[in-house]
């Protein structure tokens, strides 16, 4: 049988990225203040909650509609260029899926829809200390496992460790993009907040894959 | 330290403030939705709209300049924050309703240049009929346009573009005027102190107890350079000689200065800036022609100031010097 990612499975994997940044929201802030005005971790508990309204919004019967009113919900969070970007990223992949399950091939051109659409909207570009430097190796890890005839289980778990090692190695970039851009060199030495985000949200998606599957099949 | 502010729940001080301010200003303004601030008597349906958007906790910014003359709607955001594109393509959509046509000033910061963009590609895309300028007059950003932020510049464009849609202007006509006063502003900030964000209470930047920065952005983001503090005359000196060498102004030059304080500082400390730079101007032979001193985009109790340049011409001055009453702007 073919390995491939449900509607359900995909609502665990929104919940529980909601659960990862829900966790980390003071720790956001933190990297938030070294650069910016300190208010990334309240702007992704926002997220996060939307992320559970569209889980629970009855329209979201399939992925495609799953993440296109994740996508909406995302966006419509007053939560400046962050929500913007996030809000985008989910419609994107929205509009990259169908109405079936996707497999693991599949799931690389959803998450690689979401980022071109990111791409579309911001000038930002992997090495700018953005939330891309942890999005596009983690998106590229979903296409090589897929190239590669692995299971989605492992896409994840690589997408999760690309897009942490993306975050952290935020830390010794420059800002180049944002607000942050003002800052210039003193912001060496902190990790982005929106990348880490990214990093979170990966982290929540492995860990609902995992936790969707065992409910089904334990 | 504790923060120290007269708010309730931090999550519905958004809310709470635009009910605020409509219900202390009703003759003028009301909420048309979440969030979105409209005209208390909208202008006749020929009339092109002037919409823009902004995150809060800048008040008067952005809100306070809805009204005669000025602004049609406003889509404020969360504190610092731009709003949602969701939010910013209903208010287009109200603008629009009868076959209106809207103009949308949107202030060059990261978020709200997204949200605009998102909703303005909807709005397209529904045949809404709607136009878009970026103001970015902020120097400390650099050469490259795309670079500078857009600061308190907005006022003049809101005004000039607002006077032009009450005298029955055509959509092209006002962006056209929007345009060319953003072409010709350009705007500096300075800090001596920092604010508390009032979500998070904590300070949005850390400053030394005897330095400021010029180039400090309205949400605390850091400037450009950091200097000992110096006296009102030589600060003044300092930031229009960089404003005045940008926009490349000269003798006969006709200018509209604007100083606008950053939350803490008075008025006392804006009026002796303003005498140096109005002196600065006569010793080389530039018209002050308009000015304006007060509070127009604050940055909660943030300390320092935020100094505008305009060039005009003729027509902005009368647009400039139009009607207009809006809560914290007005021309008789």
């Amino acid at each position: 049988m073919t390995d491939r990612v449900t509607t359900s499975e995909l609502k665990q994997m929104l919940l529980h990225a909601a659960r990862c940044l829900r966790s980390q929201a003071e720790e956001l802030s933190r990297l938030d203040s070294a650069a910016g005005d300190g208010d990334h971790g309240t702007t992704m508990l926002r997220v996060a909650e939307q992320f559970e309204a569209a889980v629970n919004d009855p329209q979201s019967q399939n992925p495609a509609a799953l993440l296109s009113t994740c996508g909406w919900k995302v966006l419509s969070v007053d939560g400046g260029a962050s929500s913007a970007l996030f809000g985008t990223f989910f419609k994107g992949m929205g509009e990259g899926a169908g109405e079936g399950d996707p497999d693991c091939a599949a799931l690389a051109e959803i998450l690689g829809s979401g980022l071109s659409s990111i791409l579309k909207q911001t000038r930002a570009r992997t090495g700018d200390k953005t939330m891309i430097d942890a999005l596009e190796p983690a998106v590229a890890a979903v296409g090589k496992t897929a190239a590669a005839g692995d299971p989605i289980a492992v896409a994840l778990e690589l997408a999760a460790s690309a897009a942490r090692e993306g975050a952290d190695g935020t830390k010794a970039l420059i800002a180049r993009y944002g607000r942050a851009k003002f800052l210039g060199e003193r912001t060496l030495g902190h990790a982005d907040a929106g990348a880490t985000s990214v990093a979170l949200i990966f982290q929540g998606f492995r860990e609902g894959l995992k936790a969707g599957r065992e409910t089904n099949h334990g | 330290m504790r923060m120290k502010k007269f708010i309730n729940e931090p999550r519905r001080i958004v809310p709470e403030l635009l009910e605020g301010m409509a219900l202390a200003f009703p003759d003028k303004i009301t909420l048309a939705g979440e969030g979105i601030v409209a005209r208390a008597q909208p202008k006749s349906a020929d009339k092109v709209r002037v919409v823009t958007l902004g995150g809060s906790g800048h008040e008067p910014g952005l809100s306070g300049f809805v009204g005669k003359g000025m602004l049609d709607y406003s889509v404020a955001g969360e504190i610092f924050a731009a709003p949602g594109a969701p939010k910013v393509l209903d208010t287009l959509r109200m603008a629009c309703a009868g076959g209106e046509k809207a103009l949308l000033v949107v202030l060059n910061h990261a978020g709200d240049v997204l949200s605009a963009n998102i909703a303005m590609e909807a709005a397209a895309r529904e045949n809404l009929n709607a136009v878009m300028v970026l103001t970015h007059e902020d120097i400390s950003g650099g050469p490259n346009p795309d670079d500078r932020r857009g600061l308190v510049g907005f006022l003049p464009v809101y005004k000039v573009a607002g006077a032009a849609a009450e005298e029955g202007a055509s959509l092209e006509q006002c962006r056209a005027i929007a345009e060319r006063i953003q072409q010709n502003m350009r705007t500096l900030a300075v800090a001596v102190r920092t604010a508390t964000h009032p979500s998070t209470g904590n300070p949005i930047f850390d400053l030394g107890e005897d330095e400021m920065e010029i180039g400090m952005g309205q949400h605390g983001e850091a400037g450009t350079g950091r200097l000992q503090l110096k006296s009102a005359d030589e600060t003044a000196a300092i930031m229009l000689a960089m404003l005045l060498q940008d926009l490349s102004a000269s003798a006969g030059d006709e200018l509209l200065v604007l100083l606008n304080g950053a939350g803490a500082t008075t008025l006392m400390e804006l009026y002796i800036v303003f005498r140096r730079v109005s002196q600065i101007l006569r010793e080389k032979g530039i018209r002050l022609v308009r000015s304006a001193v007060g509070e127009f985009i604050t940055t909660q109790e943030q300390a320092g100031f935020q100094m505008m340049i305009a060039r005009m011409d003729k027509e902005m001055i009368r647009l400039w010097d139009a009607p207009a009453d809006t809560p914290f702007f007005s021309k008789v």
